[in-house]
């Protein structure tokens, strides 16, 4: 898709730059922030935590006991789920677990593209799981940006290893695996889509999945 | 007295007197209330984590050059393109253009304040291109034809009889009130524009200067589908919304998701820098940022309103603010509406036309006990009331008020005959049955308060004689 | 005891001189001596708070000049209160009395703060045998941070029931020249805390500030309600003699 036609002058660039290097000469007191204060009480059991988080946000969570395990508890997800594609993200562990989800359904993976408008579900991994506050970690390597979001149904095949306690640990796993330089989208998410633009009554199911699911082996395989 | 405040003033006095409209938003904000204060309950020092997103904001502001900079070239780095627009004209210019040379007949939006602000929806729709508010508070409106009564809660003024009127109305196949019935049938429509839209158009919480991305949170996921898949993909933000490292949105998300809507984390709290990297499965061929200016780096020229900048647009202040739940957003009739609003809208649009809106306030502090930032809100809007006096922007009876005020408080003796003159005129007025009329002086406060009855005899006569009571 | 010195608000002296009254047996009671400055007008709020800052300036002087010997000031209203003590020092930023500003700020008293903080009394003798609400004024709350103060004192008035009623934190909507310039706005928020006194079924509401207080008061007169409006010194001022049954404040000359 060509690039042209966007304007490359951009005058006010320099001058909206020399205002604001002109307006910061002066600078007011720099506040005195928290110092020690501690601002979330620390996690302490963050398997349980995450687990009633996710009560609390609306996200299922099946708990098993390992990877085969997962993959069964998928298929029957899968079977209760109307007839129709299936997008699943192209990675080695979910083309293994996959074997058991293509009974009279197809798959469309993540390698061919953006999940089609119409599949039925979809199904990644996930970069981590967050305990303080219920939530998933994804990022356009989970199969793509469409792969958390178009489809009704979005099951998360994660391990209880990838657990972190909070939000800073979050942002330490990130950072440490490059997940921001390594992805156009990166991002958090807790529980299905949802609204209360009504009366401030919550309605789940807004344009986003209808159902989050996250499938959880205890034994990382 | 300028047509802003002329209108204000109109639109308040019947607000004001709307006792349903009052109903309904007091119900609205004690729903608010109530999930913000468990909200806040869920951190172990909800004041250490206002301190920390004070010093995180004032860290970017006052160094506002240097990590836009950073933001620029790292979005740069990612494929993605950054123009600097002076005002709303340039920004709608860019976006009108970019929307025109790549053939977009429709644009699905993500709320954006600052699209208001430009007023760019005409703009496009001028050029025969669609666009669609996705967020569903919006949409609503935007049927309506109204503008965004609430930053975060757009129609929080209507009742699900009035939407499933409007959805009848507008989108033919909904019959109901049933609030999951008539978010479904939103769904159904948006979903086909999501899928054919050639643009999406969003705002952003925050620009992320280490990592050249932008932040967006929504609950329904109609930014994360406006981000996702039309091809092109522009950011639309003012300068101020920098933060400094990723790192920041671990204590700024769960804190702007609290005094937002009071909940932990907004359901989907994402980050987008860039079109689609190769391998990736799917996104946008082009991402543009358009940052705004708009009179920001005016106000960051004044140091002493400079945290006005520092503002998350969370919508708390509007929240707490009495005159809010009074008058309700429209009857500001500015983009930003309630404390922030007030605060803002002379200071981007001019003290001259908008100084009113300052002035209308009983300077309570609500909103500044709520900031998650810490602005200082309401010493904002005596800043404000200063330097319109300051300019001469207030009317020559006030300010001649004012001169007499003085001089008569400077002496006891002038302020007890003042005093004794203004009780010998309440009486006279009583007596005369002319206390709320066209006569009376007092006639704003007389015409909704039963008549004070002035004393005898003030204070400073009864002490000294047998020391008043005793 | 502490010698006190009197500020009396500009309003209080001329339109509800028995706030100020009151005040002053309750000090007397708990043994304190009073001095009444008389060269006092202002604090200089009505003009600071609409922006006029020019002149507000000279009358904030004036004040300093005449409260500069006193040991202890004490007054019966948090806005004026929080003038002196939080906005003197920005007034007066960069002139040479911005110091005394300071100073003169923490020997500066709102009435109940006075009495808990400073004279660590709270039981004054009182008897007010009525259903009393609290009006929590929006200067005193957020700027002087007072809210125990007056229910801890109310708490040990005998036969005195204390209730709290809905959104007492709630503005009033007086605000000063706001209840003129904007007065649909105000009377609507003063409407709103009437109809919240009237939930709680209260028979007086209280609070540290006269102008909270006339301005609910004359909404409540306007709509014949059963409540009444009573400053903090009015309750905490009878002592309950049969002969003391004496109705409270403004409400009492005879209004519509």
């Amino acid at each position: 898709m060509a690039t042209t036609n966007v304007p490359l002058e951009n005058p006010s660039r320099a001058r909206i730059l020399e205002r604001i290097r002109t307006a910061l000469r002066e600078t007011p007191a720099r506040p005195i922030g928290p110092g020690e204060r501690k601002i979330f009480a620390p996690v302490d059991d963050a398997l349980d935590r995450f687990q009633k988080e996710c009560a609390a946000n609306i996200t299922e969570v099946a708990v098993t006991p390992d990877m085969q395990a997962s993959a069964r508890t998928v298929a029957d997800l899968l079977a209760a789920l109307p007839p129709g594609e299936i997008f699943v993200q192209d990675s080695p562990l979910l083309r293994r677990l996959a074997a058991g989800w293509q009974d009279g359904r197809a798959i469309q993976w993540s390698s061919e593209g953006g999940p089609k408008e119409s599949v039925q579900a979809t199904i990644t991994l996930a970069e981590g799981l967050v305990a303080l506050t219920g939530s998933v970690i994804t990022s356009s390597s989970c199969g793509g940006r469409g792969a958390s979001i178009v489809a009704p149904v979005h099951i998360v095949v994660a391990g209880a290893d990838q657990i972190v306690p909070d939000l800073d640990a979050a942002f330490v796993r990130i950072r440490e695996r490059n997940l921001a330089f390594n992805n156009s989208y990166l991002g958090l998410i807790t529980g299905s889509s949802r609204t209360a633009d009504i009366e401030k009554i919550l309605v789940m199911g807004a344009h986003g999945p209808i159902r989050l699911i996250v499938v959880l082996a205890l034994r990382n395989e | 007295m300028s047509r802003a405040a002329q209108e204000f003033l109109r639109s308040a006095a019947i607000k004001s007197a709307d006792l349903t409209h009052r109903q309904v938003i007091r119900r609205n904000i004690d729903s608010y209330n109530t999930a913000n204060e468990r909200g806040r309950s869920r951190f172990l020092d909800w004041e250490a984590a206002r301190l920390k997103c004070e010093q995180i904001k004032w860290e970017a502001v006052n160094n506002l050059d240097r990590y836009l900079l950073e933001f620029e070239q790292r979005v740069k780095d990612r494929g993605g393109h950054v123009f600097w627009a002076e005002n709303s004209e340039e920004a709608r210019n860019y976006i009108a253009n970019l929307a025109a040379a790549r053939g977009v007949k429709k644009v699905v939006k993500s709320k954006s304040m600052v699209s208001e602000e430009i007023h760019l929806s005409p703009a496009l729709e001028k050029l025969g291109i669609k666009v669609v508010e996705t967020d569903l508070g919006e949409y609503i409106v935007q049927l309506r034809e109204e503008t965004p009564y609430h930053i975060v809660t757009p129609a929080m003024h209507l009742n699900r009889t009035d939407i499933a009127k409007l959805f009848k109305e507008k989108l033919g196949d909904v019959d109901t009130d049933d609030p999951q019935q008539l978010v479904a049938a939103a769904r159904r429509s948006l979903r086909r524009d999501f899928f054919s839209a050639e643009m999406g158009i969003s705002g952003a919480n925050f620009l992320v200067a280490d990592a050249g991305m932008i932040a967006l949170t929504t609950n329904e996921g109609n930014a994360r589908l406006s981000t996702s898949i039309p091809r092109i993909h522009v950011v639309l933000s003012g300068i101020e919304k920098v933060i400094p490292h990723l790192h920041d949105l671990a204590v700024l998300w769960p804190v702007l998701a609290t005094a937002g809507t009071g909940q932990p984390i907004t359901c989907y709290s994402t980050l987008v820098g860039g079109p689609r990297q190769p391998g990736e499965a799917d996104g946008p061929e082009e991402f543009h940022v358009v940052l705004v200016d708009n009179g920001r780096s005016e106000l960051l020229a004044n140091p002493e309103e400079r945290e006005v900048l520092h503002c998350i647009r969370c919508g708390a202040c509007i929240n707490a603010c009495p005159v809010f739940r009074t008058v309700g957003g429209h009857a500001y009739g500015t983009t930003y509406m309630g404390p922030i609003g007030s605060v803002l809208t002379p200071r981007l649009r001019g003290l001259p036309e908008f100084n009113h809106l300052s002035y209308a306030s009983s300077l309570c502090g609500a909103c500044s006990d709520v900031c998650p930032v810490r602005i200082s809100l309401h010493h904002h809007l005596l800043h404000n009331r200063r330097d319109a006096v300051a300019e001469s922007d207030r009317p020559f009876a006030e300010r001649v008020a004012f001169r007499l005020w003085r001089w008569g408080m400077l002496g006891e003796h002038r302020f007890a005959f003042f005093g004794w003159m203004a009780r010998l005129g309440m009486r006279v007025l009583k007596a005369l049955h002319l206390d709320g009329t066209v006569f009376d002086p007092a006639r704003p406060w007389n015409r909704n308060h039963a008549a004070t009855v002035p004393p005898p005899k003030p204070f400073r006569a009864l002490w000294g004689k047998s020391d008043g009571h005793n | 005891m502490a010698r006190v010195a009197l500020f009396i608000p500009c309003f209080v002296d001329q339109l509800v001189p028995e706030v100020g009254l009151d005040m002053v047996r309750v000090l007397r009671r708990i043994g304190c001596e009073l001095d009444f400055p008389e060269e006092q007008t202002c604090c200089g709020q009505p003009a600071f708070n609409t922006g006029y800052w020019e002149d507000a300036r000279p009358v904030a002087e004036r004040f300093i000049q005449i409260f500069r010997r006193a040991e202890m000031v004490v007054c019966p209203s948090g806005s004026c209160t929080t003038m002196v003590r939080k906005f003197y020092p920005e007034l007066l930023a960069g002139t040479a009395m911005q110091k005394e500003a300071l100073a003169l700020g923490e020997r500066v008293f709102e009435f109940s703060e006075f009495l808990v903080k400073v004279a660590k009394v709270t039981d004054v003798g009182a008897t007010f045998p009525h259903r009393v609400a609290v009006h929590d004024s929006c200067h005193g709350l957020r700027e002087l941070h007072l809210k125990q103060e007056s229910r801890e004192l109310l708490r040990h008035v005998r036969s005195l029931e204390l209730v709290e009623m809905p959104y007492s934190e709630d503005c009033c909507g007086f605000g000063g020249t706001f209840a003129v310039k904007f007065s649909a706005i105000s009377a609507a928020m003063g409407d709103a805390k009437a109809g919240f006194a009237e939930t709680a079924a209260a028979e007086y509401v209280t609070g540290t500030d006269p102008s909270c207080l006339l301005h609910l008061d004359g909404i409540l007169r306007r709509r014949n309600s059963a409540v009444h409006t009573i400053h903090l010194a009015g309750i905490l001022a009878q002592t309950g003699g049969a002969a003391e049954r004496r109705p409270p404040a403004a409400s009492s000359r005879g209004q519509r």
